[in-house]
């Protein structure tokens, strides 16, 4: 066994974009063990929502838990809380809330490329993954009116509608995207300076995913069959628009990079049948039942699993709510996966993760 | 959402015989504030059925240790460090200060007397 040495990442580290410590143990620049650390940011939302705010507030509130994929707590949110008021969404709303999670997924995703692409030395790669980034945000501006934290979904349906010339425009730059995510896969999958950073690096197994329950495109990389779109019909109905699961085997950074922009592909034909077949109904759906009763709701955010859990008591303020992010069920694998990896390798192995430390801690 | 009642002494075995890596999911442990007891629930899905999720259900003490699952669930240790900091629960062989400073008031979503 050679000299041991510990070297920490973070909170405030170049590679970082979010405040997350790693201590390595490394032995000849191989990383033999990990400790992390990823509570920097609670900002105590749970208790909020449960103190300070009427139930059809805090969808607004659950909404600031994360810049990146608000729609997805705001759905998951409205979800349960419909749930507990027992009201069914207009069939409109679903559309449109599925339409804004994949437009949110497609920069998402995007986001995390760059990074990985970044954080591999490939600095031009990340500038043009988010040059293209770009047109996924100027489309969200134009649906919800925001480019981050679009209170879009509220209880009961969505809060705006889409209008003709905006569906329009969404189809025509998914047409200018398309060429422009077919070269991104080109040079992901094929660029030889890339593949030495990303393959077979940050390696897991689907024994392992499966050992750790890991979620989103970190297990399907794997090859493990786990999105939640694939399960809930009732709530969204994602098959219904042409969702397919994209799967890997690798189980590396270059398989979850490939995951990834395997799934904008089909978050754009999600988003094409959205528009060209978007039903006719209202919006929401009124009531002023207060929540009573328990109840839980998934949601496949971009990063994988969220979980809300929710209990009310005939009253405006809820008795609890508790809030589980992808991240959080993806530290015990983020740990694991850094083990026989250079220490070198660790900055794209972690934007390979595409951690979201305001979602997890919130 | 399919509630399984059990108690503090048989949780772990319930689970321990219910818990199948390839067939079940580990989702994430809850605890909610009942005044006097707290109920800890432990959510899975299932990967065949994933509207079915099931959820262990036991209602303890504010003082009660409840027991470790990480021998059985390897990941759940994220979650436990959490309820220890956040609910102020103690759990088998968890420490606190994983979430929050170690100086932090503990509980912070327990209802203030």
């Amino acid at each position: 066994m050679g000299k041991q040495y510990e070297i920490p990442l973070g909170a405030q580290h170049i590679s970082l974009l979010e405040p997350l410590h790693f201590k390595f143990t490394t032995e000849n620049e191989k990383i033999v063990d990990t400790v992390a650390n990823v509570y920097y940011v609670h900002r105590g939302i749970e208790q909020a929502c449960c103190s300070k705010f009427k139930f059809r507030q805090v969808s607004f509130v659950v909404g600031r838990v994360c810049g990146l994929c608000s729609v997805s707590h705001t759905t998951a949110y409205s979800q349960v809380a419909e749930k507990l008021i027992k009201i069914e969404v207009p069939r409109r709303a679903k559309y449109l809330r599925m339409l804004v999670i994949e437009l949110d997924r497609i920069h998402s995703h995007l986001l995390c490329l760059s990074h990985v692409a970044e954080n591999s030395g490939f600095e031009a790669l990340f500038m043009k993954t988010m040059q293209y980034r770009e047109f996924a945000m100027e489309l969200l501006e134009a649906v919800c009116g925001n480019r981050i934290q679009y209170d879009f979904s509220i209880v009961g349906g969505v809060a705006r509608d889409l209008k003709p010339e905006v569906g329009k425009m969404i189809l025509e730059r998914l047409k200018i995207f398309k060429p422009q995510l077919d070269e991104l896969v080109d040079i992901y999958q094929n660029n030889w300076t890339l593949s030495l950073k990303n393959k077979g690096v940050g390696l897991i197994t689907k024994e392992d995913a499966l050992r750790l329950n890991v979620v989103g495109p970190f297990a399907r990389a794997t090859g493990l069959a786990a999105d939640v779109r694939n399960e809930y019909d009732d709530l969204l109905p994602w098959k219904e628009v042409g969702f397919e699961m994209v799967l890997d085997k690798a189980g590396d950074v270059h398989a979850r990079n490939m995951v990834r922009l395997r799934e904008l592909y089909v978050s754009m034909r999600i988003i094409e049948n959205i528009i060209n077949g978007l039903p006719e109904s209202a919006l929401v759906t009124e009531t002023k039942t207060f929540p009573d009763g328990e109840a839980v709701a998934r949601l496949e955010a971009p990063r994988g699993e969220l979980f809300y859990y929710a209990k009310g008591n005939k009253t405006q303020i809820l008795e609890r709510l508790k809030i589980k992010a992808p991240t959080f069920s993806n530290i015990p694998a983020m740990v694991e996966a850094f083990k026989g990896n250079e220490y070198g390798s660790a900055p794209a192995i972690i934007a390979s993760y595409d951690p979201c430390l305001s979602c997890t801690s919130r | 959402m399919n509630r399984i009642e059990t108690s503090i002494d048989k949780v772990k075995d319930d689970i321990r015989n219910f818990y199948k890596p390839d067939l079940y999911h580990f989702v994430v442990i809850n605890a909610v504030d009942l005044g006097e007891k707290i109920e800890v629930q432990w959510f899975f899905c299932e990967y065949a059925n994933p509207s079915n999720i099931i959820a262990f259900c036991v209602q303890i003490n504010p003082d009660e240790e409840i027991p470790s699952i990480r021998d059985i669930v390897e990941s759940s240790w994220v979650a436990e460090a959490e309820l220890v900091d956040l609910m102020n629960i103690k759990i088998q062989n968890t420490a606190k200060g994983f979430v929050l400073e170690p100086d932090f008031e503990s509980g912070p979503l327990r209802k203030k007397k």
